[in-house]
């Protein structure tokens, strides 16, 4: 197997780890097995999650990295130059990411990941010139 | 119906010199409450977006100040800045929020800003 499949089959198989659980493994139900409470907790805002039970979690204390600075940055000219306010930001990364993303990356990944997400969806940059960009990038670091 | 026409620097027109939540004064109408006033956060449907914490719903508030106008949350996070409504600073007591609240701090309180739609006269 190549090294580049290697990847690929690393990644299904992460993916497949990340299936939502109501404590039973939830997979593609049939539609009357989902009462009105469950559907308001599958459409939730997932940010909306104070005063949900959970377990404690340690405070640490973290400074922020150049890339972390670098991607704010980019998020508030974004937003100088007409392509979103603050609330369409946070929506999309608080909310449209889903709930694997918004608990599974880290804060500043979903803000670069929601910057390249709203060019493509405004046309600023087509998906694939993303994708072209990003595999040439990733080629200077092999 | 989807506008024939998306101005992006709409918000920047409208806000530049004047500040934001400034630009939108005076475009939401009378207020529907007043200082003192009991409310309670109607548990309204928040299908893909809303602001309006899960657990204030149903609870009762007071009204501690009228803050500004502004769009609601629901509508600004798709940069829709047709219907301001007024915001409110609003008073729960803790104790109404959390079940096992302890009685020995019955006195603590929560405050926090919800627009006008979310509320309803007690």
């Amino acid at each position: 197997m190549t090294p580049e499949r290697k990847k690929v089959m690393q990644h299904i198989n992460i993916g497949c780890q990340l299936q939502p659980a109501l404590h039973v493994p939830q997979h593609a139900p049939f539609p009357d097995l989902i009462d009105n409470a469950h559907f308001r907790a599958y459409t939730r805002a997932v940010h909306d999650v104070g005063g949900e039970p959970d377990v404690p979690i340690q405070w640490e204390e973290k400074e922020e990295e150049v890339w972390e600075h670098n991607t704010f940055i980019t998020c508030e000219v974004l937003a100088w130059r007409g392509v979103w306010n603050a609330e369409e930001r946070r929506r999309r990364q608080n909310v449209d990411v889903g709930q694997t993303q918004y608990l599974g990356l880290s804060y500043y990944g979903r803000w670069l990941l929601t910057a390249a997400r709203i060019l493509v969806d405004k046309q600023y940059i087509t998906n694939s010139e993303l994708s072209d960009k990003m595999h040439e990038v990733k080629k200077r670091y092999e | 119906m989807s506008k024939t026409h998306f101005d992006r620097e709409h918000h920047v027109k409208k806000a530049t010199d004047v500040g934001d939540p400034q630009c939108f004064k005076g475009e939401a109408g009378p207020a529907k409450f007043k200082v003192g006033d009991r409310v309670r956060v109607r548990d309204l449907p928040s299908l893909f977006y809303s602001r309006t914490m899960v657990y204030t719903r149903g609870a009762e508030c007071t009204i501690a100040e009228l803050v500004y106008e502004s769009p609601p949350a629901e509508d600004e996070a798709w940069d829709n800045c047709d219907n301001p409504e007024w915001f409110y600073s609003v008073i729960f007591h803790q104790k109404d929020l959390w079940p096992e609240y302890p009685e020995a701090y019955a006195d603590d309180t929560l405050e926090t800003e919800l627009s006008e739609r979310w509320l309803e006269a007690v």
